[in-house]
């Protein structure tokens, strides 16, 4: 059924469809409209689900975790500093193998108090065991959550769908709302591997050695590196029932490009554009739109990239003391490839500010333009 | 008391909780936690934030428990409890009990906010804070359970606790959840009898503020343990009573011992000299004055009225 | 152990080689580390002796009686009693009841009622009629002439054939049971009791040989009629004041026979009694019974009466007038009254040699009294053809409570000739000490009698058990009697000792029924309850309750789990009762 939804109500529908049954959440904008729809469903008994009105996004994720070690399929939502205050537990819900799902909606770090996308809150958790999916509009954020538990599920791995906040959250889009029956079919209720149970007890997140603690975690990178092919497999299926799916990476005429813009999130949809644009005006430029950032999509990066002479990566998040992100990533996984792209690393649309088209452009002829890429990044003011 | 002793407590090894933990010698907490799940039983799920019981509580592959058991991080034992028992009412399942059991630290200090976010919510659950009135898993820190006059690692010498121990069951009270109650672990009945009209209390927040000595931590001997715990309630140093609504105050106990019988036993406050301990005994009676201006009621224990020499 | 994921519908999972969750979970139990490693000292339980048990006379296992009343188990608790002492109806009633004076109870709240709660066993044995648990020994066929039937002679038997001798008791008078069936008065100790208790001992195989008076002659017997005797005749004689005119004074023991006979005349006026003793108070009672006004006249101070307090106490209240330091001096009759001169008397300070303070006449001070009987109640000795001769030598043995003579055969002494004290559980004690003694010799000579009986200590006192002497394992005395120090009194709470109903004393004097009535089985049992058992695990549970290793196994005996057993030593800390102590670990 289409409908004209708020991103984040996109996200709202997607979860009431997976027929979630614990929600826990703590309120912080961007991320409001979401928790606030659920609450709506909660009530109105459209979704059947215990929904917790926590004290801190700290709480909301021990209390997801606590659910979710109950063997209830879980969810929770939340942006920028509420991320940040999760930290700690983030960590936690990765190695406790637990299939939570969070939307996260990327908003600027304080201080400046910046509301405004931003995407340095969820990539400052790239250590954590998460998986993160970036969407770039409402559809992508509805498919990419119901597709999230299924993922989630089954690799025992928490993952996050990323929304950029008022440019993904609070935009108006139409959107194809699957059938319930439909979704039912796609994912199944929840057959927990870990649930705590009196008729079966055992005691979880006990202290670990030095002795098994590597195996632990090496357990959780194994885990990571099937999920791209899990990931495949589950796009298979939801494209053959919902005729959609994403992909890790989308690339766009990368093949004969002579630079390729990386970009993630909403800048995606305006990249479309800008790329044909670009090429109607003659300028080989091609788009890859890295959606999966965790775990990171190397091979299907260097497969596209590798015989690309420039890939202009357009980060809207910084590592203060190094530089963009996604360039980081991706210059990391190009490094052994004989012949590999030049990396131009720019820093755009920091706390906010409009990554418009011509910002675009003016990246992709910078990039054109120049001799070497500087081994820093490239701050677009 | 010796009355009640006859109709058993039941102290037998049922499983639920497991020798060969490493507690220390004469750990009240240990003793604790085998009181309140042998009057739970085996339908309980307990939730260990970082404590000294996240070890007591065995390390992997080993559980000591006989009940399933979630450790989670240092300040959530009240949210993820409440979490747990969502899932567990969400699963149709609503006879297991939940039982948070954190330790001072995990209560009065770092877990203070998601336990007040908890309590306020009402969540149907336990929460037990065992108090050995400092941080003893990280080797004796002070916390704000930690009484005015002791000696800690973060209160050593001179700097010894000027403040005084934080009210929780005030705290408690002012969320007024439909249930809190102090105990002992020197008064088994009264433990037991407090977890099982607590068990019998579902589909609200249930408060128990428990007094589990620490030999290791306090300077005691470790068969000393149980009666220093009993000298707390004796000195009023540690009142046992309830709360209902917030508002009904029960009384358990009248103590009418000095408190310098309860402090110069122990090594952690040695160094107080006569007008500290005065001035304790002030502070005590003060706050004893205020408790017994709230009870409403009396359910006491039966307890000795001789005149007892020096111990 | 984790649940299996059922594969997606359209999954092509295979292709994707994820391993097994390898997490924090945790399943194994903890009971594979034996913690008992940790351990430098061990709790041991052993029980220790309580000073109720160290003061009574006849040796009884106080805190085990109290256990088992208090669990209701009215026929356990009587069978423990009667391994020390056969009377316990009678004790329960006559005993004065040292027991109560050691209690540690009394530095709580009050001594427990032990006298009563025996009293209540004693009653439930003979309402249902019970007879002891443990068999008796096989028999010896050895034949023991036990002269006199008071309670030396009838224990002295009930021990020997429980041992597994033919024992014989022989009585001159037409009833048995000695000072018990002609000494205390009626409302003290009903005859209706005291032939129950002794018709039971008949049940067992004891040989009750009433009007069969023995001649002296038995004692230089070689014939093998018998193999020893048993002599437990008491003090037979009166002993007069030795003042003018005592032959106008009636024989007070000789009253009192004849009040138990029922052959008594009725006195009534103004009656003197001389003397101070518990036949003293018996006399005078019986007489405030037949409404005479009676005094007691006694030379020493009231405190100074070797009466038991209690008995002094009841017959005040009864009426009875003390008048102390006054000592007779001529009886003379006055009419058909008696005129009596009497000496006052004062304290001289010194120690008269005997324990009792010395008292010297004050000047010449003499008073004179008109009163209508005087009755002599000043002490007893024993018949002459019987007493003992005195001196050590070989084949002679000077026991605490007997005197053992080898002669053509053992005679042994006992009874009220010998004790300490003149009192009915001294002679229980005397009778199975002389049992004891008997059985070693026999079995094993003279010279193993006193290391023998040695080892059936109770405490440092001579008082022995029989059971421990029997081999028994219940009882673990050691020399150290528990003090109330050694309890933990924060453990129990203050209680009401049970106290029975008494007649008022209005209506005490108006008849022989007994004073006070027995407690209800209720009441004993509650009674009962309030024992400390001082020294012995009642199984109260507080070392399990305690055990933070969950190593405490309650049972019978209680163990403990050794592999995990740390040795934090709170449960000997917080055992109520000091049953248990800590060892220290062999290396």
């Amino acid at each position: 059924m289409k409908k004209v939804v708020e991103g984040s109500h996109a996200v709202s529908e997607a979860v009431r469809l997976a027929r979630v049954q614990v929600i826990s959440a703590y309120p912080i904008t961007p991320q409001t409209h979401i928790v606030e729809a659920l609450s709506d469903y909660c009530a109105d008994g459209s979704l059947d689900a215990r929904f917790i009105c926590v004290e801190s996004e700290h709480s909301a994720m021990a209390a997801v975790i606590g659910a979710s070690s109950g063997g209830a399929r879980t969810f929770t939502a939340t942006s920028g500093q509420g991320l940040a205050y999760m930290h700690e537990l983030l960590h936690w819900a990765s190695g406790a193998r637990l299939p939570i799902v969070m939307a996260e909606v990327n908003r600027a770090l304080a201080p400046g108090w910046n509301i405004w996308a931003d995407q340095t809150d969820s990539l400052s958790q790239r250590d954590t065991g998460w998986i993160q999916i970036y969407c770039e509009d409402a559809q992508e954020a509805l498919d990419t959550t119901l597709m999230a538990f299924r993922l989630a599920e089954k690799v025992n791995l928490p993952v996050m769908v990323i929304l950029d906040a008022f440019l993904l959250s609070h935009t108006f889009e139409p959107v194809d709302i699957p059938a319930a029956k439909g979704v039912d079919d796609f994912l199944p209720p929840f057959m927990p591997q870990i649930k705590l149970d009196t008729s079966n007890p055992y005691a979880l997140g006990q202290m670990v050695g030095p002795s098994a603690y590597m195996e632990m975690r090496h357990n959780i990178q194994a885990a990571m590196a099937c999920v791209p092919d899990v990931l495949d497999s589950i796009e298979d299926n939801y494209q053959q029932m919902f005729l959609r799916r994403y992909g890790a990476v989308e690339a766009i005429a990368c093949e004969d490009a002579d630079v390729v813009l990386a970009v993630s999130g909403s800048m995606a949809g305006t990249c479309r554009q800008i790329i044909e644009d670009l090429r109607n005006a003659g300028t080989k430029v091609g788009m890859l739109k890295v959606r999966m950032f965790r775990p990171f999509p190397g091979d299907a990066v260097r497969k596209i990239l590798q015989g690309v002479p420039k890939v202009a990566v357009v980060d809207r998040n910084c590592s203060l003391g190094a530089g963009g992100i996604f360039a980081q990533e991706i210059r990391s996984e190009l490094c052994n490839l004989e012949k590999r792209p030049e990396v131009y690393s720019y820093i755009a649309g920091l706390g906010g500010r409009d990554v418009s088209l011509n910002t675009l452009e003016g990246i992709c002829r910078q990039t054109l333009e120049s001799d070497a890429p500087s081994h820093g990044s490239v701050w677009v003011l | 008391m010796e009355t009640e002793c006859r109709t058993k407590i039941n102290s037998s090894d049922e499983g639920l909780m497991h020798p060969g933990h490493v507690a220390c010698p004469g750990c009240g907490a240990a003793i604790a936690m085998k009181l309140a799940l042998n009057a739970l039983g085996p339908k309980t799920m307990v939730v260990i934030p970082a404590c000294c019981w996240g070890i007591i509580a065995g390390a992997y592959p080993q559980s000591s428990l006989g009940v399933p058991l979630l450790q989670t991080a240092f300040a959530t034992a009240g949210a993820a409890a409440s979490g747990l028992r969502a899932a567990l009412d969400a699963n149709g399942d609503f006879q297991t009990t939940v039982m948070a059991w954190a330790g001072d630290g995990g209560t009065f200090d770092i877990g203070l906010q998601s336990l007040s976010g908890a309590v306020e919510r009402n969540e149907d659950f336990i929460y037990v804070c065992y108090d050995n009135e400092a941080y003893m898993n990280t080797g004796v820190q002070r916390s704000s359970a930690t009484p005015y006059g002791t000696r800690t690692t973060t209160t050593p010498g001179e700097g010894w606790k000027r403040s005084g121990k934080k009210n929780i069951m005030d705290i408690m009270a002012a969320h007024r959840i439909p249930y809190a109650a102090t105990a002992s672990i020197a008064f088994p009945h009264d433990l037991v009898r407090k977890f099982k009209k607590a068990a019998a209390m579902r589909g609200g927040t249930r408060f128990i503020h428990l007094f589990a000595s620490c030999p290791t931590g306090w300077g005691i001997p470790s068969e000393s343990s149980v009666s220093i715990a009993r000298l707390a309630v004796q000195t009023n140093s540690f009142p046992l009573y309830e709360i209902e609504n917030g508002v009904q105050y029960i009384l358990n106990y009248k103590g009418d011992l000095p408190v310098e019988r309860y402090l110069k036993r122990q090594g952690r406050f040695k160094h107080l000299l006569s007008p500290d301990i005065k001035s304790i005994q002030k502070q005590v009676d003060g706050d004893w004055q205020v408790l017994a201006g709230r009870v409403n009621q009396v359910n006491l224990l039966e307890q000795p009225a001789f005149a007892r020499e020096g111990e | 152990m984790s649940e299996t994921v059922m594969p997606d519908k359209n999954s092509l999972s295979n292709f994707c080689m994820a391993p097994d969750l390898l997490l924090s979970r945790s399943s194994q139990t903890t009971r594979s580390n034996k913690t008992g490693d940790w351990r430098f000292v061990r709790p041991v339980y052993r029980d220790k002796t309580a000073p109720c048990s160290v003061a009574c006379p006849a040796g009884e296992d106080i805190p085990r009686i109290e256990m088992l009343a208090a669990r209701g188990q009215f026929q356990a608790a009587w069978d423990v009693i009667m391994q020390e002492n056969p009377f316990p109806a009678v004790c329960g009633r006559v005993c004065f009841h040292p027991c109560e004076g050691a209690c540690n109870r009394s530095d709580f709240d009050t001594p427990l009622a032990i006298h009563h709660v025996e009293r209540s066993i004693g009653v439930h044995a003979l309402e249902k009629g019970l007879t002891p648990s443990t068999e008796p020994a096989a028999r010896k066929k050895k034949r023991i002439a036990i002269v006199g039937s008071g309670p030396s002679g009838l224990s002295a038997a009930y021990f020997l054939n429980r041992l597994g001798y033919e024992s014989h008791v022989y009585e001159a008078r037409e009833e048995a049971g000695g000072l018990l069936r002609w000494g205390i008065p009626e409302y003290r100790l009903p005859r209706a009791i005291l032939a129950a208790e002794i018709s039971r001992l008949e049940g067992l195989g004891v040989h009750v040989h009433c009007k069969t008076p023995v001649a002296r002659d038995i004692l230089d017997a070689r014939d093998t009629d018998h193999h020893a005797v048993f002599v437990g005749c008491g003090h037979a004689h009166y002993v007069f004041p030795g003042i003018q005119g005592q032959e106008l004074m009636v024989d007070g023991l000789e009253y009192l026979r004849s009040v138990r006979a029922g052959t008594a005349q009725d006195v009534s006026g103004d009656v003197a009694v001389i003397g101070g003793g518990n036949a003293a108070i018996d006399v005078a009672r019986t007489l405030i019974r037949g409404h005479a006004r009676v005094y007691i006249l006694y030379r020493r101070r009231i405190v100074d009466m070797p009466a038991f307090e209690r008995e002094r106490e009841a017959a005040l209240v009864e009426g009875l007038t003390i008048m102390e330091l006054v000592a007779p001096v001529a009886v003379e009759a006055a009419g058909n009254r008696i005129r009596l001169t009497v000496q006052a008397m004062q304290m001289s300070g010194e120690d008269a040699g005997d324990g009792r303070a010395r008292v010297v006449p004050k000047g010449d001070a003499t008073e004179t009294l008109t009163v209508d009987k005087v009755v002599a109640a000043t002490g007893a000795e024993a018949d002459p053809a019987w007493a003992p001769s005195t001196g050590a030598g070989p084949g002679r043995l000077n026991m605490s409570h007997c005197l053992f003579e080898e002669r053509g055969i053992p005679i042994i002494y006992g009874g009220d000739l010998m004790s300490p004290v003149l009192s009915i559980p001294h002679a229980v004690m005397s009778g199975k000490q002389a049992a004891m003694a008997l059985d070693t010799y026999f079995q094993s000579g003279m010279d193993a009698v006193i290391p023998r009986l040695e080892a059936c200590r109770i405490g440092k006192g001579p008082i022995v058990s029989m059971e421990t002497y029997c081999q028994g394992k219940a009882r673990q005395n050691n020399s150290q009697a528990v003090t109330f120090a050694d309890i933990k009194g924060d453990m129990f709470s203050v209680a009401k000792r049970q106290e029975p109903p008494e007649l008022s004393p209005e209506l005490r004097i108006k008849s022989f029924s007994p004073v006070e009535a027995c407690l209800s089985r209720e009441s004993a049992v509650q009674e009962a309850g309030r024992c400390f058992n001082c020294g012995m695990c009642n199984g109260c549970g507080y070392c399990s309750i305690f055990c933070p290793e969950m190593a405490v196994k309650l049972g019978e005996p209680n163990t403990i789990n050794l592999d995990y057993c740390k040795g934090c030593g709170i449960c000997v800390a917080e055992c109520p009762r000091n049953a248990m102590h800590l060892e220290t670990e062999a290396p």
